[in-house]
């Protein structure tokens, strides 16, 4: 038998009495990969960290932790600083955040090589990532998101480490980079032989990279196996409701939103414009929501979508180009502009953020009724718009702050906030994309309901198309501020007729 | 808005932890205490003090007298009790510090909000004014001002009070500015508020705790230029404080007198209680500034 690269017995990690991992069992042979999945607080970070030590002082190790046969927990300071990268190496979540500003990436490449005294050079590494050479003078704000996550990998395989524990490598990236990311990953992986453990809440990416895959919850590992087999066949309920948060393009079960009927305008958007400087962000835009209809706008970052999610809202002004709601063209400014905003609602990307800490989940749904006046019978009209949002009894979470709330409630907080104005129109940017997979469900069951209930028109801005194929009736697709295509779910999704939706489709990460 | 003051204090009752963390503080602790001794002592000692003991016409003590069991800290040029001179200067000091501090904290918020949160050309004029208020050697410019201006208390605290809120403001504008780029004060615009709901519910409760250290810091910095113009002799003459005091012991020569007794109790007691407020400040700031 093979001695296995890395191996966890019995690993358990405390932070005080918080039990975080809990007896994971795990091995990996040269050249294996792994998945590893999970949802946040599962512990798989905590696993990953654990291996190369970096886990804080106050986290309470226990059990085995062997990287080539040695035990990470007992080596000596001076052989963990050398294993570390030269046995195994970490590509880091958020590239954004683990690049220096103020090095060039050059430098930041060989660092570790000089470390270490390794030889090698940063651009064969460069190469090998599918970079030109002269980005190694480049600044980190000089690169977007996939070439500094690129980076990272050459970082990572810097000192020709055997294993390379990838952290979320692709999760801040939208799906075409993504797509571009993984299959560099990949190839290196396949060409060098190296082992790799990765980490992510989602299983289309590991079922795109990696041979296993084993499942976390609350810090047990539930299950392990081939990655085909877990993902057809799941054991254990957690693994089940893992894959099934994930919509398969295509599929009728993951079609959630029933047909509506066809629509009168609500909404209207006439060869809207919107400028940033000299940059034209938003390119002639023709758009049309009807009443109680959930309309998509898929693209990519930088398109242009949030803007023209800005401006329909009024919080941009758009340099030509007419917004027109319920037939009336939406004031820019005044009491007016005031009272239009009680009509579309807008719900954030990150509920965590887009609450005030400060405020109480009572504070933060009754701030729209505080604004326009209308705070009489608060009290009700709050506990109404609350348990609207499926947070039952309201009475349990009007006290309660922000932190002391799940991610899925914050987002019902939100959602609660925008539905106390009783609006017409919510328009969603990213709902779910920084939710769990199974709260995940659940929100996007609401959107859905709320419309049936309310007959509550959306526009949902996202890059994710299996949310899209999920809820929407219609689709449109933006790039470089132009929408280049658009009509309903199963005409653009199916039957693209535009090259850059058929790119767009073909980057989704397949289970 | 009703039920909005009392919705406040409920919001700050919460903080029960931050009244915990501070007491962590050992040293910040120890200000206060300072703090609390010196406030009580201003208050309090005046009113048993008799007005014939600190009138250099009535007092029948021999002069310069050094420590001893008569007047513990010696008599001043006048034969005036330094003791008693320290003790009715607290009050002058301490007041000058506190509202000079608001005055000045308060020009500086108001200038930092306003710049962050409106931008464009207000703002543009509004720094540009900081700037020049911040190269300005502040010293200097309270000293014209106060020769300027008629002697008295008033434009002592004023004199400090333009001139010290530059720093303020830049760190409230900052603040501001970082408060701003958050998604809950896109939601709250998207809600429909204004100008004045985003800075009443969003921009000045989270400004607020760092302008309270702030605060706590201008005293510190506003006693000791009150003392300083007070010693330079710029200081209101009808009222005794501890930078007068320094300033008379100077004048009616201390030095060549060896009456160390009438120069050392002011001056310790500046930086005993700037110390305190000091230590009060930093304290402040290690509870309000959240850990990482």
């Amino acid at each position: 038998m093979i001695k296995p690269s890395l191996e966890l017995k019995n690993l358990s990690v405390h932070y005080g009495h918080k039990r975080v991992v809990h007896d994971v069992n795990l091995a990996l042979e040269p050249g294996q990969t792994l998945g590893l999945a999970g949802e946040s607080g599962s512990g798989k970070s905590t696993v990953a960290m654990s291996v190369l030590r970096l886990l804080p002082r106050t986290a309470h190790v226990e059990g085995e932790i062997l990287l080539d046969g040695d035990d990470v927990r007992t080596m000596s300071w001076g052989r963990l600083r050398a294993v570390r990268w030269a046995s195994a190496s970490i590509v880091f979540q958020g590239a954004m955040h683990s690049l220096n500003p103020v090095q060039r990436v050059g430098e930041q490449i060989a660092e570790p090589m000089r470390l270490h005294g390794t030889g090698g050079s940063v651009g064969e590494l460069l190469e090998q990532v599918e970079l030109p050479l002269g980005k190694a003078r480049a600044y980190p704000h000089e690169l977007s998101g996939g070439q500094k996550q690129r980076v990272m990998i050459a970082m990572a395989l810097a000192c020709g480490p055997r294993l390379v524990i990838a952290d979320e490598p692709t999760t801040a990236l939208d799906v075409v980079v993504q797509a571009q990311v993984l299959g560099v990953l990949k190839r290196l992986v396949a060409e060098q032989d190296l082992g790799l453990l990765m980490i992510s809440h989602d299983l289309s990416v590991l079922a795109e990279t990696c041979d296993d895959l084993a499942v976390m919850h609350r810090g047990e590992l539930v299950e392990r196996g081939r990655t085909r087999e877990v993902i057809a066949n799941p054991r254990h309920p957690h693994t089940a409701a893992l894959t099934a948060a994930f919509p398969v393009i295509g599929d009728p079960a993951h079609r959630w939103a029933e047909p509506a009927p066809e629509p009168q305008p609500l909404l209207e958007v006439r060869d809207l414009a919107v400028d940033y400087g000299r940059t034209r962000a938003v390119d002639g835009v023709d758009l049309t929501i009807g009443r109680g209809e959930i309309v998509a706008l898929v693209g990519q970052s930088g398109s242009g979508k949030t803007t023209l999610a800005r401006t329909i809202m009024g919080l941009r002004t758009p340099s030509s180009g007419r917004v027109i709601f319920d037939g009336v063209e939406v004031p820019r400014k005044g009491k007016a502009l005031k009272a239009f905003r009680r009509q579309v609602q807008l719900v954030l990307q990150d509920p965590a953020s887009a609450l005030n800490p400060r405020h109480t989940v009572h504070d933060a749904v009754a701030e729209g009724l505080r604004v326009h006046g209308l705070a009489d019978d608060e009290e009700s009209q709050v506990t109404a718009a609350v348990e609207r949002a499926e947070l039952r009894p309201a009475s349990l979470y009007l006290e309660a702050l922000p932190h002391e709330l799940s991610g899925g409630q914050q987002q019902r907080v939100v959602i609660a906030g925008a539905l106390v104005l009783q609006p017409r129109l919510l328009v969603a940017d990213e709902p779910v994309a920084s939710l769990d997979a199974s709260v995940r469900g659940e929100i996007v069951a609401l959107l859905l309901r709320l419309r049936r209930e309310l007959g509550l028109a959306s526009l949902i801005i996202t890059h994710d198309l299996g949310l899209a194929w999920q809820i929407a009736d219609r689709v449109a697709v933006m790039h470089q501020g132009k929408i280049v295509e658009q009509g309903s779910v199963e005409q653009v999704l199916l039957n693209p007729t535009h090259d850059y939706t058929r790119a767009l489709l073909r980057a989704v990460p397949q289970v | 808005m009703t039920g909005f003051r009392t919705r406040w204090f409920s919001r700050v009752g919460r903080g029960d932890g931050a009244v915990g963390g501070f007491l962590a503080h050992r040293a910040g602790v120890a200000g206060a205490v300072v703090l609390a001794v010196a406030a009580l002592v201003a208050v309090i000692a005046p009113l048993f003090i008799p007005a014939d003991a600190l009138d250099v016409t009535r007092v029948s003590d021999a002069p310069w007298q050094a420590p001893g069991l008569g007047h513990w800290l010696g008599t001043d040029h006048a034969g005036r009790s330094v003791a008693l001179l320290v003790v009715q200067g607290a009050g002058t000091s301490l007041f000058v510090g506190l509202t000079a501090a608001v005055l000045s904290v308060g020009i500086g918020t108001l200038v930092g909000i306003v710049s962050g949160h409106f931008g464009g050309l207000a703002a543009g004029v509004l720094l540009r004014v900081t700037d020049f208020f911040l190269v300005l050697p502040a010293l200097v410019l309270a000293i014209a001002l106060s020769t300027v201006l008629p002697r008295g208390l008033g434009t002592i605290v004023l004199a400090i009070g333009l001139t010290s809120w530059p720093s303020t403001a830049r760190m409230v504008r900052a603040q501001t500015l970082t408060i701003e780029a958050r998604p809950f004060v896109e939601r709250a615009r998207a809600l429909g508020g204004g100008h004045g709901h985003v800075i009443g519910r969003h921009v000045l409760p989270s400004v607020l705790p760092l302008v309270l250290v702030n605060a706590t810091l201008a005293v510190a910095s506003a006693i000791v230029a009150e003392s300083t113009l007070a010693f330079l002799g710029l200081g209101d003459p009808t009222r005794i404080s501890w930078g007068a005091m320094v300033h008379q012991a100077q004048l009616h020569g201390a030095v060549p007198q060896r009456a160390w007794w009438y120069l050392l109790p002011p001056g310790l007691a500046i930086v005993v209680v700037v110390l305190a407020f000091t230590l009060v400040g930093r304290a402040l700031e290690a509870v309000v500034t959240p850990k990482r």
